[in-house]
């Protein structure tokens, strides 16, 4: 039997999907395991938590990489120093350069563009673009259209989607 | 063995170590069907003959035997056809519950077989011709029906059926002699009566077994826009029928006030599907693109024959492409057309009880599938399909193959809707609004915000009047239908 996490529905054994819900239940279990220590849900921590030295972010060529904790996904920053962030929705002329609408931008408050992340040197600056709902690191609003250093291992959020940063030493 | 002669076994349809008893059924199966007195085609007599020669050679133990060794070596592997299988999980684990595996088989052509021409046509358009049919919608069916003539090639056998609660053949059966007359003649179509889908089916049915012919893709293309009363199960016995001589049926409903699952029913009797049509302007196309579908088939019917297994159920099976939609369970399941650019998917969902997994392997389905390939006069070996899994302790950690789980995502979709379905039936508004809830927020997550919102909108529908909206219901069934379609072509890409 598999208890579905998200409406407690009893599924046979096997099943991919919930039945009741439709929530994936197999096949991310590898995603799951990134995820960080429980209670950062609620709470962002004091400090960063610290990712494993070894990770290599995305690649060779890449100069950081994006984290989405929620969904365990890792988006690369690679091929060029400057991407803005933010959700594709019908109608709208400037595209951002990272879609996050697949990793539920809309529910977590993202705005259309949200943010810019940027290489200066080996300086890594990101700065809120005016966004509704703001942008946060480790859990301190910053203040729109000023320049913030990340380190490597900060917790970004954007609204409510953490995402966290990986930057190559 | 010159190519022209096929082998014994390729004539019967039976694999090379069949039993003798399954060489005697499949002769009984087609000398039923193949005897003079009964056989419709020309050239099924001759087939016939041939039939009788294969048995007498093979049921007898001592001939067989002698036969086998004047045949080349059995290479175990079809010639014109490949199959490859997906299971969702590497073995089952030994559990005191029941458990769920996927399985997800893809069949195609072979690249590197010769090219096979596509098989000529005879195809019948079976039309809704009733009062309700008047206007917009009877106007756009001729101008369809015109445009499919005319679309035709010169070796297509093409006839009209009109039907309300009568049926009148527009066109007959023929290879198109006179267009214009033809054409004027749909034209002229005007609407009266009510709708009994029976009628036209049947008048349908006899139009195009005046050119049955084997070596053509036999189908019939039913357009309707209402329901059917009191001749259901005559319609169904009929589709039953018409299947065993490899007559396709394709419903297309107009509008709303059509039965989805009852038109789904005939056509998934006949390895076809069926397909929704909410706006009159559609038909057109969707017609040109049955016909390209028609004309560029491969292999006019895959059919899965299959014991089940002891404690182990065939709970749910799908069809992804070429055309998505629910497949009959059923000892001989018509699985539908392989078509030169589109091999057949279909996803297979067993429950496995606990007693079945008493030994080591569990064998979920055994079975063949047999292929006819219109085009080709002599017959195809049937495939062997055997799926088994280990049977172990503990449960291998390995994800499941992209594949399988894409398209599962996708048709958990189609199977929430079918929940909904079944919960407004029995009067569970609750359920079925939430059902569509949970269906909306997955939608979301899968990009497609359009049918997100039409989700949603129909849940506060049947929340607030108890029933779906009108059209709504079949608008989320089709489009989360054609989702399925989508995921495959993009794992193509």
């Amino acid at each position: 039997m598999i208890v579905c996490p998200n409406c407690k529905h009893t599924n046979m054994a096997g099943t991919m999907f919930c039945s009741e819900c439709g929530a994936q239940l197999v096949g991310k279990d590898s995603l799951i395991t990134q995820n960080i220590a429980p209670g950062q849900d609620e709470v962002l921590p004091q400090g960063p938590s610290v990712p494993p030295r070894s990770y290599q972010p995305g690649g060779a060529d890449a100069w950081g990489s994006l984290h989405l904790l929620d969904t365990g996904q890792v988006l690369p920053l690679t091929g060029r120093n400057e991407f803005t962030l933010g959700r594709i929705s019908e109608g709208q002329p400037i595209m951002p350069d990272i879609d996050l609408s697949p990793y539920q931008a809309y529910a977590s408050g993202v705005s259309r563009l949200h943010a810019v992340v940027k290489r200066d040197g080996g300086r890594i600056i990101i700065m809120d673009l005016g966004s509704a709902n703001g942008t946060y690191i480790n859990g301190k609003r910053v203040v729109t259209n000023v320049e913030q250093i990340l380190n490597h291992g900060d917790i970004v959020a954007l609204g409510k989607l953490k995402i966290q940063v990986l930057l190559k030493s | 063995m010159p190519i022209s002669k096929s082998d014994h076994y390729a004539v019967l349809g039976v694999l090379r170590d069949a039993t003798q008893e399954e060489i005697k059924r499949a002769y009984f199966e087609a000398a039923q069907k193949l005897h003079p007195d009964k056989n419709v085609a020309p050239g099924e007599t001759e087939l016939f003959l041939e039939i009788q020669q294969a048995y007498e050679v093979l049921s007898s133990p001592q001939r067989r035997s002698q036969y086998d060794a004047t045949l080349p070596p059995d290479l175990g592997m079809n010639t014109l056809v490949k199959h490859q299988v997906f299971f969702s999980r590497p073995n089952l684990v030994k559990l005191n519950e029941p458990q769920l595996v996927y399985v997800l088989v893809e069949i195609s052509q072979r690249d590197e077989t010769e090219k096979i021409p596509t098989p000529p046509l005879n195809i019948c358009l079976v039309l809704d011709r009733s009062t309700s049919m008047q206007g917009e919608k009877l106007d756009m069916v001729k101008a369809a029906a015109i445009q499919f003539i005319r679309s035709l090639r010169p070796q297509d056998i093409f006839s009209v059926v009109a039907f309300s609660d009568r049926p009148e053949v527009i066109v007959p059966a023929s290879l198109q002699m006179d267009r214009a007359k033809q054409e004027s003649r749909i034209q002229m179509m005007k609407p009266f009566g009510a709708t009994e889908i029976f009628q036209g089916l049947e008048a349908g049915v006899k139009e195009v077994r005046h050119g049955l012919d084997p070596s053509r893709v036999n189908h019939i293309i039913l357009l309707t826009d209402g329901h059917t009363y009191g001749d259901e199960q005559a319609s169904l016995e009929l589709a039953e029928q018409v299947a065993q001589q490899n007559i396709g049926i394709t419903g297309m409903g107009i509008g709303n006030e059509w039965n989805d699952i009852f038109l789904d029913a005939i056509a998934s009797r006949t390895g076809s599907s069926s397909s929704y049509i909410s706006s009159p302007k559609d038909i057109q196309n969707l017609l040109v693109k049955k016909f390209k579908a028609l004309a560029n088939t491969f292999a006019d019917e895959v059919i899965l024959e299959f014991k089940q297994q002891d404690g182990v159920q065939m709970n749910y099976a799908f069809r992804l492409q070429p055309e998505g939609g629910p497949l009959t369970v059923e000892p001989q399941m018509r699985l539908g057309p392989i078509l030169q650019d589109a091999p057949l998917h279909f996803l297979i969902e067993f429950v496995v009880q606990p007693s079945a997994l008493k030994n080591e392997t569990i064998a979920l389905l055994d079975g063949s599938l047999k292929i006819s390939i219109a085009a080709r006069p002599t017959p195809v070996p049937p495939i062997r399909l055997r799926l088994t899994r280990d049977v172990k302790t503990d449960a291998a950690p390995s994800p499941p193959p992209t594949k399988v789980l894409r398209a599962l995502s996708r048709l958990t979709l189609y199977r929430m809707q079918e929940r909904a379905h079944t919960e407004v039936e029995v009067g569970n508004y609750e359920s079925a609004s939430r059902h569509l809830h949970n269906l909306a927020s997955h939608l979301l997550s899968q990009g497609e915000q359009q049918l997100a919102k039409t989700a949603l909108l129909e849940a506060d529908h049947i929340e607030r009047m108890h029933n779906w909206s009108a059209g709504g219901d079949k608008a989320i069934k089709y489009h989360t239908r054609a989702l399925l379609l989508n995921s495959v072509k993009e794992k193509e890409q």
